[in-house]
């Protein structure tokens, strides 16, 4: 029968609100915030922090106020270039051909850290957006909850 | 039908996911069709390097004609050209030349098509991402179907591929998630596809069982079945597994069992067992002992041991950052995801320590697989699929 199947999706609801407390408690005796003494911010700040990283790209209004994505994206990899008319695809050869092979070490030593920086930068951004947008509903309400209370004080 | 299946290697000791699954999609095509499998003459991936002869040969009901590899692969020169292909804005010129590094160079096979293509009715390519596609499609594109096995990794979203999508008349994807992956990177409508993921035939009613003992392995251990290498996520499976078996949580004496290639170093610890390859009654007694399979690939087109899990009923713990195993686990309702550490020991500890529900969830699994991906389905749906497709459709 369809009502004995165990649904995965709701088990793992279940199974990350049984997380939550001893999480919440760790983090507590680690000096965590002293606001995870309610465990209803800790729920709501899980909650959030976890569609964010459920998918962190999804933020897009902050990087419209960085300016052109080449102005401010980390780009890791090295970029071959040459002004020179003349000359300029044996320089990009040397480039490519000498110079890059012996400075790989150096580049796959930073590289790594730097796709690191990238990931946790979008995720930050994320946060911030997501957090604005929690902000900017909240002020909705309570204008809303002001309005409404207005009449009553009269 | 006439048909032919272009795949990058071909046969029965050649592993790997596409090929193996190129190879039992024509063996079954070939109850009723007459189908010729266009392949390089090469055994593994990393050298390309020839080991079949080339020509014609017979390979149970198909026939199989084999091309010469030009040049083993080049993986400095990969690399080079990869960095230059995944890092920026490079030129077609440079993606083309990608293709010419990744291989298998087989240019007598693109000749072939492009003399004898017209002879077949359909020609089935396998993977977008090899040369004798990439080559070879453009030039039998008005009976060309592709099996993409796409995955979400930088090569789907390099430019030239854009192109190549918007080729063929036909698709055959394995996953809903795979079709939703390839249409997001297609600037233009895809042509019809349908999805047939893999069949599976119903696991034996007995086992013959080997000693487990004998490997150093006890009740209760979850099982990893694949090849081992960080790619497939096993160095994070065995960073999270590290973790749990440290946190107050854990179950006692569970082990992490490994059985597959290593391709990268494993930690020697008591609770990790390494098998290397392994038998295939190995293989069997260790899904039908396992307490749960771990799947902890970030990149899947389909995961084709989960299948086998689920046909043995065992539930899975996949990772949830991949689309497709999520998308599987929740269709199946076979098992648990993860995507932290603390979610990994978490619905470990769950599973591990409710065998009622983990038991439920693998049945569950195998009914799944039993609606699915039994043979007769999947072939149903591959038959009905080159018919209504292509030159003399009906």
């Amino acid at each position: 029968m369809a009502d004995d199947i165990i649904r995965v999706e709701s088990l793992r609801r279940d199974i990350e609100q049984d997380m939550r407390d001893p999480l919440r408690r760790r983090l507590l005796g680690r000096g965590g915030s002293p606001e995870y003494q309610d465990r209803d911010v800790f729920r709501s700040v899980d909650g959030l922090l976890r569609r964010v990283f459920d998918s962190p790209e999804s933020y897009a209004l902050l990087p419209e106020f960085l300016g052109p994505e080449s102005d401010w994206r980390l780009q890791p990899d090295f970029r071959f270039t040459s002004h020179r008319r003349v000359g300029g695809p044996f320089v990009l050869f040397v480039k490519r051909r000498i110079l890059l092979p012996l400075t790989r070490w150096l580049y796959d030593y930073t590289v790594d850290n730097f796709q690191r920086q990238d990931r946790f930068n979008g995720t930050l951004i994320a946060c911030i957006e997501e957090l604005a947008i929690e902000n900017a509903r909240l002020r909705r309400d309570l204008e809303r909850l002001g309005q409404r209370l207005t009449p009553l004080a009269k | 039908m006439k048909l032919a299946c272009v795949v990058q290697r071909f046969g029965a000791d050649v592993t790997g996911g596409s090929e193996r699954h190129c190879r039992v999609i024509a063996e079954q095509l070939a109850a009723h069709h007459d189908v010729t499998i266009l392949t390089s003459c090469a055994q593994d991936y990393v050298t390309w390097r020839n080991v079949y002869p080339a020509g014609a040969s017979r390979a149970g009901p198909v026939t199989v004609l084999r091309f010469p590899v030009l040049r083993q692969r080049n993986l400095e020169r990969l690399a080079d050209i990869s960095q230059v292909v995944f890092t920026t804005e490079s030129s077609p010129e440079e993606q083309e030349r990608w293709f010419v590094e990744n291989g298998p160079e087989v240019p007598q096979l693109v000749d072939h098509l492009r003399e004898h293509g017209a002879e077949y009715d359909r020609i089935l390519f396998w993977t977008y991402r090899y040369y004798q596609t990439f080559f070879g499609l453009p030039l039998v594109a008005d009976r060309a179907i592709l099996v993409p096995t796409a995955e979400e990794d930088p090569l789907i979203w390099v430019d030239i591929i854009d192109q190549l999508f918007s080729l063929p008349i036909g698709y055959l994807f394995l996953t809903p998630e795979e079709a939703e992956l390839v249409r997001a990177r297609s600037s233009r409508p895809l042509a019809p596809s349908t999805v047939i993921g893999f069949g599976v035939d119903p696991a034996p009613a007995h086992v013959t069982e080997v000693d487990l003992s004998a490997a150093g392995i006890s009740d209760p251990f979850i099982l990893y079945l694949g090849r081992i290498e960080p790619n497939k996520g096993c160095e994070t499976l065995l960073e999270y597994f590290g973790e749990y078996l440290d946190s107050a949580s854990a179950v006692n004496h569970v082990q992490l069992v490994m059985a597959g290639f290593p391709n990268m170093p494993i930690p020697s610890h008591p609770s990790i067992k390494c098998l290397g390859v392994v038998s295939d009654a190995m293989r069997e007694t260790l899904l039908a002992r396992a307490r749960l399979l771990v799947v902890p690939s970030p990149f899947e087109s389909l995961s084709i041991v989960l299948l086998e899990a689920w046909n043995q009923g065992l539930p899975a713990l996949v990772n949830g950052r991949c689309a497709v195993l999520q998308g599987q686990v929740v269709r199946a309702n076979g098992g648990l995801s993860y995507r932290y550490a603390n979610e990994f020991a978490a619905s470990l500890t769950y599973l591990l320590t409710h065998p009622d529900v983990a038991r439920r969830l693998g049945q569950q699994g195998l009914a799944y697989i039993e609606q699915e991906y039994r043979w007769p389905h999947v072939m149903r749906k591959v038959e009905a699929f080159l018919t209504v497709s292509g030159p003399g459709a009906v």
